[in-house]
């Protein structure tokens, strides 16, 4: 009996000592040591580095390219979170009792599961203006006055390397949402159905409600998303024209490698932390305290 | 709600991780390694070239990493077994050859793996890396390789040969003869003859044709545009230092500076309506792609373009190349880029830098080095094995027989951290040039006041 308490207390110790070594170990730590070097001048390579101070913060908040790049992560959100409540419609759609709903499934998740570098990179043709599949398809359609510069006009670029992020993100956030929507008890749903709710009320009053921890967890996700957005505009557009469609992760990454400025590149990492949970307690603050409560009210 | 924060800031932490992962804190460690890697290389120098040859090769053992990029190289090198034939003269030695997607993939994980002291025994550079890497690498003079070199020694820092190139490349512009022929243009000896020529051609196939392009540039990559923005400025004054020399100035895109007044020609050149209907759409598999089947008439890109070409079309009787005529008149002397490439270097990472010297010797000696310059389209850059042009990328030296060249400097210390610290890149202004609104001179204006604020704060003079 000894043994087995013994051997209980090693499991339990185990077990939380294991994950907290691996949590300090790479995410801690790092977290710490990129805040440091924030603070620093460090290249990247070289074996030495000097403390300076804020420069680096302060260099960060005069860089108009960058909040340019900050500005361009703004439609990837906003056209995400617009999207959202699509993507709940068709979560609740391929929930109920649709024929070949498995089929659909698998071609709403299939673009979540493809390596986002070749989307980005058969989107890059597909909005080419030579020999592009997008602009013959309006050709065909007779709707040739809608041919635009896809990926060099400044004004519309980043709002399609957004549909292609929304192609490629919303079958995981409508496979997160169907998730929580079959986890929900059928009894309750039923009852409702009974006492002769509409499809609407079943959605607003007892889905929504219900399924509140995954409609949190996509709206966290979405944050975090659209602030860290590297590789479609990365290979689609290289940011440009000039920092059009650069993002703030691409500028980063630009500042850290290809300017070899590690220090200024860590000082936005942090800046992308602290936006990540200043942007999603704002959100959680406007939905929870505002939205929610006047629906209940 | 403090837990809350407490959660997200964690998640967001984990998110910002993977930056964090590059650093380390142990950098100062490698100037220490530095030191023994260069200190063991110097005990066993003596070992290489003297005595028996023979027995000497089957002293050295060990394991190399050889890293690389190019995917000419790595095939030619899988076709050929190159690790089981300099195993035939090197029984104990061990390679393994890392390919990397592509050059700036190369220089990423060269800088994080730099920091981390883990840097391949063998690793190529570029004119523009070698300054950056020059704390890394050991001293390659005394192989032969090196002495046999035609171009190592000009790339020399601080006397020290770090890296031997590979190739000798050279910058051409493709052309269609055909497509010239019936559009009744020759090929340009001056920069007006250049832009006058590119406009007739799209004029001519341009009416029957919105797609055509009279200079194929993939813009959308930005760096397809360095014949013209990297090249340009060092061409117009014949001086292969010009980013070394900008940087001892305060205000080097001034009016009547070289780098002012290359910038202007191709502002002037990017502003014509000869590069088709969106050259900011495109990148350079495309543009490339579509020269081969004629939808362009001009391609300007280095040696190694040619093999893409070719590769995109059954048909290359009909192409050609001219040297990109950067002059002003006939009475001004062509000139020409040349540049080593491909420098490949001992790392002072090597645990067996005599095997890894040892390899640089046999890459480039007759058991290696001459089958590799026929299979490529490159020029050779060892005086020892000399290699006759692809006609197709003779015919520019045929049509400029009294070409100067000029050797290409990629920029050292004080040009870098310059260009880092106000992050310029002329490639990025070069696709800017494309863009709505776009004005040079205001540019280079904020340029010099950059230019000259990023030199007092880095105390250079």
């Amino acid at each position: 009996m000894k043994s087995l308490e013994k051997q209980k207390r090693i499991f339990i110790v185990v077990s939380l000592v294991v994950p907290m070594a691996l949590l300090v170990g790479f995410v801690v730590f790092p977290a710490v040591d990129l805040i440091r070097m924030s603070f620093t001048d460090w290249d990247g390579y070289s074996a030495s580095w000097n403390w300076i101070k804020l420069d680096n913060y302060i260099s960060m908040f005069r860089n108009e390219n960058l909040w340019l790049s900050l500005k361009n992560n703004a439609v990837y959100f906003f056209g995400h979170l617009i999207f959202i409540p699509v993507e709940l419609m068709f979560a609740v759609l391929l929930t109920s009792k649709l024929r070949a709903a498995k089929f659909y499934k698998t071609m709403v998740f299939m673009p979540y599961i493809i390596n986002g570098v070749a989307i980005a990179y058969a989107f890059s043709y597909f909005f080419s203006p030579v020999n592009g599949a997008f602009n013959a398809v309006l050709s065909v359609l007779h709707l040739d006055f809608l041919i635009r510069n896809w990926l060099s006009d400044e004004k519309i670029v980043n709002e399609v390397l957004t549909f292609v992020s929304l192609w490629r993100f919303s079958g995981y956030h409508v496979i997160l949402f169907m998730a929580a929507l079959q986890s929900l008890p059928q009894d309750v749903q039923e009852a409702a159905q009974v006492d002769g709710a509409t499809t609407w009320q079943l959605f607003k009053y007892i889905q929504i409600p219900a399924i509140m921890l995954m409609v949190d967890f996509v709206l966290f996700d979405n944050i975090r998303g659209a602030l860290q957005v590297f590789d479609i505009p990365f290979v689609m557009t290289s940011g440009g024209p000039g920092y059009a469609s650069s993002t703030f992760t691409l500028y980063t990454i630009d500042t850290a490698f290809k300017y070899s400025n590690f220090g200024l590149a860590s000082t936005m990492a942090v800046a992308i932390m602290v936006m990540i949970v200043v942007i999603y307690v704002v959100q959680n603050k406007i939905i929870h305290g505002v939205v929610l409560r006047r629906d209940k009210e | 709600m403090k837990k809350h924060v407490l959660a997200l800031g964690l998640c967001a932490a984990m998110a910002a991780g993977s930056l964090a992962g590059c650093s380390s804190d142990k950098a100062p460690a490698s100037g220490d390694t530095a030191a023994s890697a260069e200190d063991s290389a110097k005990d066993t120098a003596s070992g290489a070239g003297s005595g028996d040859e023979g027995a000497a090769a089957e002293e050295l053992e060990g394991s190399l990493v050889f890293a690389i990029w190019d995917n000419n190289l790595m095939d030619y090198i899988d076709e050929n077994d190159m690790v089981g034939k300099f195993q035939e003269k090197y029984p104990n030695a061990e390679i393994e050859v890392e390919k990397i997607k592509d050059d700036s993939e190369y220089w990423n994980a060269m800088k994080m793996r730099t920091s981390a002291n883990q840097l391949p025994d063998v690793m190529f550079n570029k004119p523009f890396t070698l300054s950056r890497f020059k704390d890394y690498l050991l001293d390659l003079s005394d192989l032969d390789a090196a002495k046999n070199n035609e171009l190592a020694a000009g790339y020399a820092i601080d006397g020290k040969i770090l890296g031997v190139p590979m190739t000798a490349g050279y910058e051409y512009v493709f052309y269609w003869k055909d497509m010239f022929e019936e559009a009744g243009v020759e090929v340009p000896t001056t920069w007006e003859d250049f832009k006058t020529v590119a406009q007739t051609l799209q004029d001519y196939y341009g009416k029957d044709n919105p797609d055509f392009m009279a200079v194929a540039l993939g813009a959308k990559d930005e760096w397809p545009d360095y014949p013209y923005m990297e090249f340009m400025p060092a061409l117009q004054g014949g001086n292969g230092q010009n980013w070394n020399d900008m940087a001892k100035t305060d205000a080097p895109f001034a009016e009547g500076t070289d780098i002012q007044k290359a910038y202007q020609k191709v502002y002037d050149l990017f502003s014509m309506d000869v590069f088709g209907k969106d050259p900011l759409g495109m990148g350079n598999d495309q543009v490339t792609s579509l020269f081969a089947q004629k939808q362009a008439a001009i391609l300007a890109l280095g040696d190694w373009g040619l093999q893409n070409i070719q590769n995109g079309t059954d048909d290359y009787s009909q192409l050609g190349t001219f040297y990109l005529p950067v002059r002003d008149s006939e009475s001004d002397p062509f000139r020409v880029i040349v540049q080593g490439d491909s420098f490949m270097g001992v790392t002072t990472h090597s645990k067996n830098p005599e095997l890894a010297k040892a390899f640089v010797e046999w890459f480039y000696s007759e058991d290696w080095y001459p089958g590799y310059i026929n299979y490529v389209t490159s020029a050779s850059s060892m005086t020892s094995f000399p290699k006759e042009k692809d006609p197709i990328l003779a015919e520019s030296d045929a049509q400029q027989p009294d070409m100067e060249l000029v050797m290409y400097d990629g920029g050292g210390d004080d040009f870098q951290a310059i260009q880092n610290e106000i992050a310029f890149d002329y490639k990025k202004l070069g696709a800017q040039m494309f863009t709505d609104g776009f004005d040079l001179t205001t540019e280079l204006n904020a340029l010099n006041e950059k230019w000259a604020a990023a030199r007092a704060k880095l105390g250079i003079q």
